[in-house]
């Protein structure tokens, strides 16, 4: 799929499936002009070529970059994903993140947290928490703090069932405005939801039965359109009542 | 120790009190009701022969799939002629081997088979050998010398929880569409055993008398709370299991419990419960075998190619050339296997040395069933999986070497058999190969097919390592 260089052809480009190798812009036409690239793209001299499969997508006026859905995680700074403890050692816990190495949680990082009050986490323990260094030679640090200092929800999470989904239904979940599955449901039924940006979804609400569907619900709508999730949804409702 | 725990599948303590309070208010988190089955696939395994130029495809069948919602499990059947039990003469043997891949939950280890591993075949195979599902009294061909000796091999291909039922569908999908070739006693003293060609007689299935069928039921609580066909986050919650094997007629074939205690009211209710069940799945194994069956008679292979199969990803299906074996050379052949060490008779392992069964040969070119007197391989050289020799081409080679044939267990592509034609003509009228020239033609021949090796496959690797282990 090589492209013919022109802005209006890169335009085509977005929100298409594009395969490494494809040229997506050609720089030839834009002089004086700044370009942002994000994952999956790489200059080639004079043109921006993929190197990753997934969607092209921008952001105006200049940020592009290449989204995918994959089963693992690849943890990145400032991101918030649902850790699950697999060990607790001195200074850190072990936290289970889908990514391919465990991150580490100091046992300092809450909110007033000092040595005194270290907090107990058990085996299995849900936690919500927020990435603060990430790079592909060492363990991801792990905060249950925001930039600021306040807890700020992070922390562990009671009750409730997890499910784990791909990250591009993640994703899907935290878009704004609102995923549309979310919105219908929110219309009839009330429950508490968190999601993690590594494809960990924890559901609560005052009857099990309510999260069994709602966390249905949510798993079945990965490759439906909006249409479809809010006809989903309504099926859903009318079979309740 | 850190790349293990990060490799491990966790479980969080807020899925386990989930699953408990929900299965407590009888609901299940994958929405089915406590007694659902997930959905279930059953996919039957082709085996054809690519045939030189021809496109015979005959149909052994032998192995299938079975998809249980995220479960997925494979069994092949193969057979094999042996010497019987001795407290056994006149019955054939049935053997279930499982294997469990590493890829299907990080939790199997490759190498030895786990506590499960062995605790699943053993479910299986009671099931199917001990309550007499498989006739084995039809598996005789000579009494005290010659039995067929059936073996299932069961690979566990992705862990979505209830392994066993799976595993027992996709084992007895497998036994009902084997079919292994026809043996008659036949020549001119009714004495001579004849194995026939594939093509030459249809291959005969398994004379099956029921289908027991395994049913899941995994307890949770106090022992009060029983559903059936756990899943995979089901079984890490649960307390205990218990697996009923049962057929459709209502007969309780094999019981298997561990885990917490039950009380026995709730036993029977489950076993009313997997009677219903038991039915349902029997009917539809056979349906799908009807259906199954009925695309085999349809794609009868004689002149018809299967339109979305590519030659070379066919599995090659085994190809007996016809055989005759006077009473001596039974004799010779078990006085052979007696003396045999153990890791000859293994069938997969055809590297041993090659052992001369008789050296009688009789060459006769009378009617239709005469067929030359070759010495017949030992089982240590039997192959399931020949190269494409064509059954002629194997004989003549056989009697003009005297040596057993030398092929190899591969699953090797069209484009790797022999380039030679076929000229040979029996005198049979069913089959389509050519006329037949010269004798030297037959030399010719020989030498290109008995030496060409095809190339070796994951098999050998595991063979060789089988029969050093056993040294």
């Amino acid at each position: 799929m090589n492209s013919m260089p022109s802005d209006s052809a890169s335009m085509s480009f977005v929100d298409r499936v594009v395969v490494p190798g494809d040229h997506v812009l050609d720089l030839t036409g834009m002089a004086n002009q700044t370009i942002k690239l994000g994952a999956g793209l790489r200059q080639d001299g004079d043109a921006i070529s993929v190197m990753k499969a997934g969607k092209l997508r921008i952001s105006k006026p200049n940020k592009y970059w290449v989204e995918s859905s994959h089963k693992r995680y690849v943890p990145c700074v400032e991101d918030t994903v649902l850790g699950i403890v697999v060990d607790s050692k001195f200074d850190n816990f072990l936290v289970d993140i889908k990514a391919p190495m465990l991150g580490l949680l100091p046992v300092l990082a809450f909110e007033g947290g000092t040595r005194r009050n270290i907090p107990k986490f058990e085996i299995g323990t849900l936690l919500y928490v927020r990435v603060v260094k990430a790079n592909n030679t060492m363990n991801p640090e792990l905060s249950c703090m925001d930039e600021t200092g306040k807890a700020a929800e992070f922390g562990p999470l009671k009750d409730g069932y997890m499910f784990e989904t791909s990250t591009g239904l993640a994703r899907m979940l935290l878009s704004s405005p609102p995923c549309p599955i979310l919105e219908a449901l929110g219309k009839s039924l009330s429950y508490e939801i968190a999601i993690g940006l590594n494809g960990r979804v924890w559901v609560n609400a005052a009857s099990p039965s309510t999260v069994i569907l709602v966390s249905n619900a949510i798993m079945n709508s990965e490759f439906l359109s909006a249409a479809q999730q809010k006809i989903m949804v309504e099926k859903l409702m009318k079979r309740l009542q | 120790m850190e790349q293990r725990l990060a490799n491990t599948w966790q479980m969080t303590v807020n899925e386990r009190k989930f699953i408990e309070m929900a299965l407590a208010a009888d609901l299940r988190v994958d929405d089915r009701g406590p007694f659902d089955y997930r959905p279930c696939t059953i996919t039957f395994g082709r085996h054809k022969l690519k045939y030189l130029q021809f496109s015979f495809t005959n149909r052994v069948g032998g192995s299938s799939e079975v998809q249980l919602g995220e479960t997925h499990v494979m069994s092949y059947v193969t057979s094999q002629l042996v010497q019987p039990y001795r407290d056994r003469p006149n019955e054939g043997t049935l053997s279930i081997f499982t294997e469990f891949s590493p890829m299907a939950d990080p939790a199997f280890e490759a190498g030895r088979p786990g506590e499960f591993a062995i605790e699943l075949g053993r479910i299986v195979d009671r099931g199917l050998r001990e309550s007499g599902a498989v006739d084995m009294e039809s598996l005789c061909v000579v009494v005290g010398k010659l039995v067929w000796s059936i073996r299932v091999d069961l690979h566990i291909l992705d862990n979505g929880g209830n392994l066993i039922d799976a595993a027992n569908i996709a084992a007895l999908a497998s036994l009902l569409t084997f079919r292994r070739p026809e043996c008659t006693l036949g020549g001119d003293d009714n004495h001579e055993l004849i194995i026939h060609d594939i093509e030459d007689r249809e291959p005969l299935p398994l004379i099956i008398h029921h289908l027991p069928v395994a049913v899941t039921f995994a307890v949770f609580g106090e022992g009060n709370i029983m559903v059936i066909d756990p899943s995979y986050k089901e079984e890490a919650v649960m307390g205990g299991r218990m697996t009923i094997t049962m057929n459709s007629n209502g007969d309780i074939c094999a019981v298997q419990k561990a885990g917490i205690g039950i009380s026995s009211s709730v036993i029977i209710r489950c076993l009313e419960i997997c009677a219903v069940k038991a039915a349902e799945i029997t009917s539809k194994i056979n349906h799908a075998n009807l259906l199954d069956s009925q695309m085999e008679s349809f794609n009868d292979g004689r002149s018809i190619q299967y339109p979305n199969f590519h030659p070379v990803d066919v599995a090659i299906q085994d190809n007996l050339p016809d055989v005759i074996m006077n009473k001596k050379q039974i004799e010779n052949l078990t006085g052979h296997l007696a003396a045999l060490p153990l890791d000859a008779l293994d069938r997969n392992s055809n590297k041993s040395g090659a052992v001369v069964v008789g050296t009688n040969t009789r060459a006769k070119f009378e009617n239709n069933q005469a067929r030359d007197g070759v010495p017949f391989y030992s089982p240590s050289n039997w192959d399931p999986y020949p190269r494409k020799l064509c059954s002629c081409l194997a004989r003549s080679s056989l009697k003009l070497s005297g040596l057993p044939e030398d092929v190899e267990e591969d699953k090797v592509n069209t484009t790797q058999s022999v380039k030679v034609e076929c000229g040979l003509e029996h005198t049979k009228g069913a089959s389509s190969s050519r006329a037949l020239e010269t004798a030297s033609e037959y030399t010719t021949v020989e030498a290109t097919s008995q030496y060409i090796k095809a190339p070796k496959t994951l098999k050998d690797a595991v063979k060789i390592q089988n029969r050093k282990m056993r040294k």
